[in-house]
Parts: structure tokens; sequence; C-alpha cells
């Protein structure tokens, strides 16, 4: 790693690069592996396994290191890993434990101080891809010239809680206000246009760490035959509701969907929106508590509803 | 696939709003090789025609369109298997409830039966042949509740050969009307007649009976119930206690006396009343000293059987039972919050009507001499109020409590009986008397035994110089009325035992508002809960007289003792069932599912697969729908037929 082969200036890095080394190595005593990120010649972070010392000084940790890890983990069941997880990466994995695809008796968690990703995709959009890009977590420089960072980190991160400087509203979908003035008929449009563009890879799924189902998920199967296989915009929709609804009450807001969707789909609008409705309806959210239960998960004959009767 | 089609015209029931002939349109539609009408399809001929249709045409498969499967469903399952068919290759499409009945416009229904006749094509075309297996039972009785209605049943049961287990939360079965002194309208001795029916139940060699138990938790389902029963620790030690009282004699802690409704002073050990069954002691911990000081051991050091055991713990054992028979029965309402006007419990003289039992009974603290509590003097002028917390909305209790003013119409009479120079007034709402020989009792007390009944509610209860000034409305007569009374003896209503709701719930049956237990269907089902094997027995589903709770006990009996007299129950096949080679295993299903239906199995590859039992499924679909890759599917109700009918619908 370093400044050579990327194009990151990692000097501020949270923590220092070293510290995280001797916690992946701490993890190996017990651990098979560690999940983590190692650096990459295109400059932003990949994810990475490190099942030694000398594979744990590859690792490194720094705002292009965006993705959700944990969506290895109910893969990975019958294994004792260790894995470097942010804050919001953490959510998903009690989620998980919550619903017992994670043994958090076989997890070692490395927690790391996210100072909030920067959205690569978006900045070589706007500056062309061989913009280099600078960043030590406070500040960022994009080809050289001094950026505003808040504008260019990820939209999950702008509303993140966890992170100082976070505005600490998730759901804050860059797309939320646009969104919300349109008519119900603009709204069904925006959305079938959006859909059109899907071409059924399943990214959005397999990049979900709540999404365990794998091979057997009902988008794919034709018994029960709620789905048809045809790549158009109605089972683009029907294919989400489902996903979305699956999620109720379970998705953490990694937001990695959406990063993942190569056709750039806006699923956290979706997303987003329910995850707020469920924590207005039933006060919960997901991946806080090993032990709750989502409310749409439990079946349960004693409380409000039921006294009212 | 060859699907028929019968529409049914339930005479004009149907005819009269839905073009049935344009129904059975459905004819034309893909598979169907034969529709028709028929006039009544539940009849006869009307099933004839069906079993006909499908030998002649060689049908597999077969709608019909007429009411509600809850009414007939049966009907056509069974006339379908005469043909020879599956049961469940018939399905029902109900065009009356949900059509001609509900819809007066004949395009709208018509339009609407042809839509759910085809719904019911494209569903019956995805039906598989269903088998129902056969669980056996436990062959034993389980009855919550020692009073009337408890024992009654149990005898019934123990009669019919069933093993029975009663369980009863208090020191002694008996109940209520072990309080009662007389009942109405014959003035039978209660005890008298009530004793040895608990002298019996004591002793059937099939009932086993557990007193100072309650019900901790129902596992399980009709058939094969499994039902903690958590023995509360009582200090003395059953089989060793002989009821000679001489603890209770000895004992220097007073406590209140239960039994006697509150009047009247009992010990904190004590053998409930001189009839008690079984005749045993039991010590309430929070009234004896032994338990408050740390120190007094008198009972244990006069006992002469050793029968006192201070360290006795709670013990919980648990039983199979194939049928449970729910008699807990009611305790009068509490008044006192209520009528801060009769002075909510203030005046010692202002009694409930069962308190007044006690007061008149020969086994009561008095011994059968009436004295009014305050100062031990005879009453002269004894008022009756009728209907406190009964058929009044303005504190919440709107129902009749359907025996006061029976009871009121006894207590006046052995009033006068007790002491011949008094006077009773009555207050009453309406006399209500529906029963045999009710009404010429409420007559007898008035023209017999002097009692002076007005028509009207009581405003007003004051002490005035050792007596209680009672004002109330004369409505016939129009004037107010003022009695200058030595003893006020309210009718208080029905309410739920205690907990009623809470036990409700650990068997998972409905309850109303007042958390009186709710029977299936009012007049074809009353002894019956929406639980299978679970039955209602006595004042526990609603305010109910002595005949009315003994009457419904034995039916209840019958109804458990048929229920396992085949010795297996059929289960329904309509129960979900996991797809095992697409389970991931995730178990959501197990966490939603209301009957613990579902368990894991571990597959060839070593991965947690999730299966159901079959014989604890409901059918309820809560897992189909919480089965993230849907392999959870409710036979007969699979998410194929309901997508298929869905899509003919949108067709």
């Amino acid at each position: 790693m370093g400044t050579g082969r990327g194009r990151f200036y990692r000097k501020g890095q949270v923590p220092p690069v070293s510290e995280l080394k001797s916690k992946i190595i701490e993890a190996l005593d017990e651990a098979e592996f560690v999940l983590g990120w190692t650096a990459t010649g295109s400059g932003a972070a990949a994810p990475a396994r490190f099942h030694n010392a000398g594979e744990a000084e590859d690792a490194v940790f720094d705002s292009t290191c965006v993705h959700n890890l944990a969506v290895q983990l109910p893969r990975l069941k019958d294994k004792t890993v260790g894995i470097v997880a942010k804050s919001c990466d953490a959510r998903s994995i009690v989620q998980l434990a919550a619903e017992r695809e994670v043994d958090l008796e076989r997890v070692k968690l490395i927690a790391v101080d996210c100072p909030g990703m920067i959205d690569v995709k978006s900045i070589r959009r706007s500056f062309g891809f061989g913009a280099s890009i600078e960043d030590d977590g406070t500040s960022l420089r994009i080809a050289s010239a001094e950026a505003e960072r808040e504008e260019f980190i990820v939209a999950k991160c702008r509303g993140c809680e966890d992170r100082d400087g976070g505005a600490g509203d998730p759901g804050n979908h860059p797309l939320r206000e646009k969104f919300y003035s349109m008519s119900a008929v603009e709204r069904r449009a925006f959305w079938r246009d959006h859909y059109s563009r899907c071409i059924r890879c399943y990214a959005c799924r397999e990049a979900c760490p709540m999404c365990f189902c794998r091979d057997v998920c009902i988008m794919q199967t034709r018994d029960p035959h709620w789905i048809g296989g045809g790549v158009n915009s109605a089972e683009a929709e029907m294919m989400q509701l489902i996903r979305v609804n699956h999620l109720a009450g379970r998705c953490s807001g990694c937001g990695e969907c959406e990063r993942a969707c190569p056709v750039g789909i806006p699923l956290m609008l979706l997303i987003d929106e329910q995850n707020r409705v469920i924590q207005e309806m039933f006060g919960y959210r997901a991946g806080i508590d090993p032990e709750a239960k989502p409310p749409l998960l439990s079946f349960n004959i004693k409380g409000d509803i039921w006294e009212e009767e | 696939m060859r699907i028929g089609v019968f529409v049914c015209q339930c005479g004009t029931n149907i005819a009269a709003t839905v073009d049935t002939e344009k129904a059975a349109a459905a004819g034309s539609l893909r598979d169907v090789h034969h529709a028709e009408t028929i006039q009544y399809t539940c009849s006869d001929p009307g099933q004839r025609a069906i079993i006909d249709a499908i030998r002649e045409k060689e049908l597999t498969r077969v709608v019909i369109a007429a009411c509600s499967p809850r009414m007939h469903e049966t009907t056509f399952r069974r006339a379908v298997t005469r043909a020879g068919l599956n049961p469940f290759m018939m399905d029902m499409v109900n065009i009356r409830e949900h059509c001609s009945w509900v819809h007066s416009d004949v395009d709208t229904a018509t339009g609407k039966a042809i839509d759910l006749t085809s719904m019911g094509v494209a569903r019956v075309r995805k039906q598989a042949s269903l088998f129902s297996s056969k669980v056996p039972v436990t062959n034993r009785v389980l009855v919550i509740g020692g009073g009337v209605a408890g024992i009654q049943a149990a005898l019934d049961i123990a009669d019919a050969g069933l093993p029975v287990t009663m369980v009863e939360r208090g020191p002694s079965i008996g109940g209520n009307m072990a309080r009662l002194d007389k009942t109405f309208p014959t003035l039978d001795c209660s005890s008298c007649i009530l004793t040895p029916r608990m002298v019996e139940a004591n002793q059937h060699e099939q009932i086993d009976l557990m007193v100072n138990s309650e019900v901790d938790t129902v596992r399980g389902h009709v058939g094969n119930f499994e039902v903690d029963i958590r023995k509360k620790a009582t200090c003395v030690i059953e089989e060793k206690c002989t009821g000679c009282m001489i603890c209770q004699e000895k004992c220097p802690s007073r406590a209140p006396d239960e039994f006697n409704a509150g009047v009247g002073e009992s010990k904190a050990i004590s053998v409930p009343f001189p009839q008690a069954v079984p005749l045993v002691a039991n010590l309430r911990k929070e009234h004896c000293r032994q338990f408050i000081r740390g120190k007094c051991g008198v009972c244990k050091k006069v006992c002469k059987s050793g029968a006192i055991d201070y360290e006795q713990e709670d013990e919980v054992t648990t039983e199979r039972f194939g049928a449970i028979v729910v008699a807990t029965g009611y305790e009068p309402y509490d008044w006192r919050e209520a009528y801060p006007d009769y002075g909510g419990g203030q005046y010692p003289d202002v009694i409930t009507s069962l308190q007044y039992e006690r007061l008149l009974s020969a086994s009561g603290p008095t011994g059968g001499h009436v004295r009014r509590p305050s100062d031990g003097e005879e009453p002269r002028q004894v008022v009756f109020i009728s209907c406190v917390g009964s058929r009044d909305e303005s504190v919440g209790r709107p129902f009749c409590c359907s025996v006061g003013c029976m009871y009121i119409a006894k207590q006046a009479i052995l009033t006068k009986e007790h002491i011949p120079e008094s006077q009773s007034y009555v207050f009453y709402i309406d006399i209500r008397a529906g029963g045999k020989g009710y009404e010429e009792f409420t007559r007898r007390a008035q023209k017999e035994y002097g009692a002076v009944y007005l028509r009207g509610r009581v405003g007003k209860i004051y002490p005035s110089k050792g007596k209680l000034m009672v004002m109330g409305t004369d409505t016939l007569s129009g004037e107010q009325v003022e009695i200058e009374a030595d003893l006020v003896v309210l009718a208080a209503g029905f309410a739920a035992a205690e907990g009623a709701g809470e036990l409700a719930r650990k068997l998972n049956i409905s309850y109303d508002q007042y958390e009186f237990l709710s029977e299936s269907h009012p007049k074809l089902r009353p002894v019956e809960t929406n639980t299978g094997g679970i039955f209602l027995a006595g004042a526990c589903q609603g305010p109910k007289d002595i005949p009315g709770s003994v009457a419904q006990a034995s039916a209840a009996a019958a109804k458990a003792i048929g229920l396992l007299s085949k010795g297996e129950l059929e289960t329904s096949p309509m129960v979900a069932a996991v797809n095992q080679t697409r389970c991931t295993g995730c178990f959501k299903c197990r966490d939603v599912c209301p009957y613990n239906a579902i368990e894991a199995v571990e597959a060839r590859d070593g991965h947690q697969t999730a299966r159901v039992v079959d014989s604890l499924c409901h059918g309820c679909g809560v897992c189909n729908v919480a089965c993230p890759p849907a392999v959870i599917s409710l036979k007969g109700y699979t998410d194929n037929q309901l997508i298929a009918e869905t899509l003919e619908l949108l067709r």
C-alpha cells in the first residue's frame, strides 16, 4: 500500500494502518482468516481475505473501503472469521446475528472509525477516470484541487449518525426531494423508466448482506411462480417490490444494492422510505440489538392490537 | 384434466340476484368439460347430479359455486368422494354470501359471480390430491375449575370411563354454589345437593383432584395437549392431613374468611369450610406469624399427624390431555369503586348478596342467625337493591346477571323465615324470571312473604343514627322513597373469575371485554371454543344459574367424550409443507409459528432445514408468508393456486 500504488494520500488514516494490521494479526489467533481491504492499482480499495500475518501486511483502510463485507458472513457460518467493519457494516452483522445467520461468538469484529466513504464513481463521472483523488478523511483534493468533501461522499454516509460531521438523518437519498415533489403519475413514470434499464443481473441481491437465500431466491424460481423471467420494466418492478418487502424491518440501510447496480437504479429511495415507516410504526431499526425480533417476523398475540379487540 | 362446474341457485337465494346460467358460462374455460346450474346443489338430487356428471363425463376436478364453504364444504367433499374423486379435488366458490346476498344489481352480481367461478376453475386446476392422516389422542381430560360446572363435567366424563384431572385454584372444590344457603325456586339446601357430588368427584376412581393448583402453560393441540400444572405450596401435606382442625383452633393469626366472602374471620391456617373436599387445612403465608415474624410453629406443634411442612414448595407437573373443559366460573362484581353513593364499601351493613347468603347459612359465621355485621343486631328492615353492576351502562356493565331477580326473591323469603317480624324491600329495574317455576317464585315472595317491591334505582345510601337511610325513586308512583334500613343487600352482578383472560391467552381461546370466555357460535356451537378440543362449562362463558351451568357442563362433557371416543383424530391435510431441498434454514417460520409446529431436521449435507409437524399445524399460513424464498406452501392454498386465481381475475 502507500501513495506509490494508489492515488490516495493516507497519512491521516483512522485508525493508523499499523494498528489495524496488528488487530488483524491478533484476530488470526482464532480466526481462520480476516475479511478486510487491500489496495488496488485502480486507486480504490478492494475486499480481501487475510490468512496470516504476511498477508495482513497488505491491509488498508481508507475512504474507498465502501463495501459491506458482512455480505460474506452467512456463507462462512461454519468458520471462525475476523471482519473489519465500519459502523454500518456492524449493523448488518448484528441483524444477521438476530436472524441467526451469524454466530457472534465466531466473528471477530475489528471496528474501524469511518470518516465517510467518498463516492469514487461520481467523482470519476464528473472529473474523468484519470482524475487524481487525494483524501485524508477530512479534506479532499480532486485533480490536485481542493474539493468540498461532504459533496463527494456517498449518500448513506451523509446521513450517518456515527460519523463526525454526519447529518444524522439516515435515508437522506439524493433523489428524495425530487421524487417526493412529483405527482403520482410522474412517480409511476420515474420508476418505469428506471426499471426499464434493469438487466436482471441480481447484483442488488448479491451485494445485500440480508439476501442470504442466494440460489433459492424467489426471484429466480418458477415454483411458486411469483415472478416471470422476462427482462422488462414490469418484471423488474415486481422483483424489486418483492426484494424490498423481504427486507422490511431487516435492512440496515448500507446502500450496497444501489451501489452495486450497474445501471444506476435508485434502489435506496424505496428502501429508505420503508425503513423510515417501520421505525415510525414499530420504533424498530434493524441491526441495533441482536436479541430483537424484527416486527414483521414476530407473531404476537399479546399487544396493543390484540387488546383493542 | 377434466373440470366440472356446478352453479347452485339456492332456490332464489342466489338465482334472484345472479344469472346462474351466465355464471355457468365458466364452462367455456379451458379444461372445463361440464357445466350446469342446479336448483339446490346440497339436496340429494343436487349431489346426485354432481356424482352422475363426474361418472359420465369422467371429470377429475369439480368447482361448485354455491354458498360459503363453512356451510357445505363437507357435504360436497363427501359427494365427490362417493363419485371416486379425492375429496380435495372439489373446490367451493361462494357466490351467495360474497355475491347475491351483498349485491342488489343483477349485472354486477352476475359479473362478480362469473369472475369468482372462473377463479375457482383456475385454482382447482392447480389443486393436488390431499390425504388426511390419523393421530392417536390422549384419553384423558383436564377440567379447569371445581365449581358445580367443573364437578358435573368431571363426573360425566369419568362415568364414561375417561380419566379426568380436575384442577381447582382454591383449597376446596364446590365453588360459589357451596357458599349458597338455599337454591331457587325449590329452596333446596345448596350444600345438601352439592356436597354428595363433591364427595363423589373426590372418590371417583377416574378423577384425579388437584386443589390449590393452577394451569401454568399449555402446549400442543386438540387430542394431545401438554399442560404444566402448578400445585401451590400450602405448607400442609395433603396426604397426611386428617382435617381435624386442631391447627385452626390453636392458630394465633387471624385472617379474612374467604369462603364466607369476607364476613367473619378465619385463621391463617384453616380448613375452608366443614364440608370442604378435600377436607384439608391450608396455610396462607401472608397472614401466618411463622412467615411474617419468622417464629410461631404452633400448628406444627399441635398437628398430630405431622402434616405441617413450612418448607413446602410449589410443584409443577406436566400431564397430557386429549381435551380440556374450562369451568372457571364467576365472582361477584366488585361494586365498591363504581358505586360511591352506596358507601363504596364504607358502611359495614351494606353487603353483597353472597355475603348475605353466608349470614343465612347454618354453616356461616353466624350459625344461620341473621345478624348484621356492624353490631350483631338482628335486622328488622332489610333493603335489597338489584342490578348493582348489572344492566348499568354508567359503570360499564350493561349485561344482565340473569339470576339477581331470583336470588333476591329467595333471600327475601328466607329473611322472613329467619325473622318473622322483619320487612324486606326490593328495589328492582325489571323482574326477570324466565325459568321454570321462576315467575311463581317471585310472586310468592311478594304475596306470601310480604316483600315490598319498588321499581326504581336507589340514588343514595347514608348512615343515620345506627341505621342506613336508603333513598330511591319508586318510578311506578313517581314518588321519592326513603327507607330506614338495618341492612342493605346489594345484588352484585357477575364478573368473570379473576385471571380468566390470562388463562384464555394460555389456552389460546378468545374472550370478551368482560373476560367471559367466548363460545364458537352462540347458537350452534355453544360449548365449543374456536380452539379445537377446548370446551366451556358454566359461568366462565357468561352469567348463568345452576341448572344452566350444569346443563352446559354435561354438554361440554359430551363433546369431550365424543372427541376422544374414537381413540384417534383425523388431521386436516390442509397444513403447511416445506420444500426441504430449497429451505435455507433461516427458521423465520419457527419464529412466527403460533403452534410450535416447525421443527429443525438435519439434511444429509448437515445443514438444518425446517419441517412442519403435521399434527401440530393448524394451516394458518403465517409461515407461508414469512418464508423469504417461499419454499413453504399451504396445501390446498398454495402460492401457485393463489397466483393462478389472481391472474384469472386480471385476465
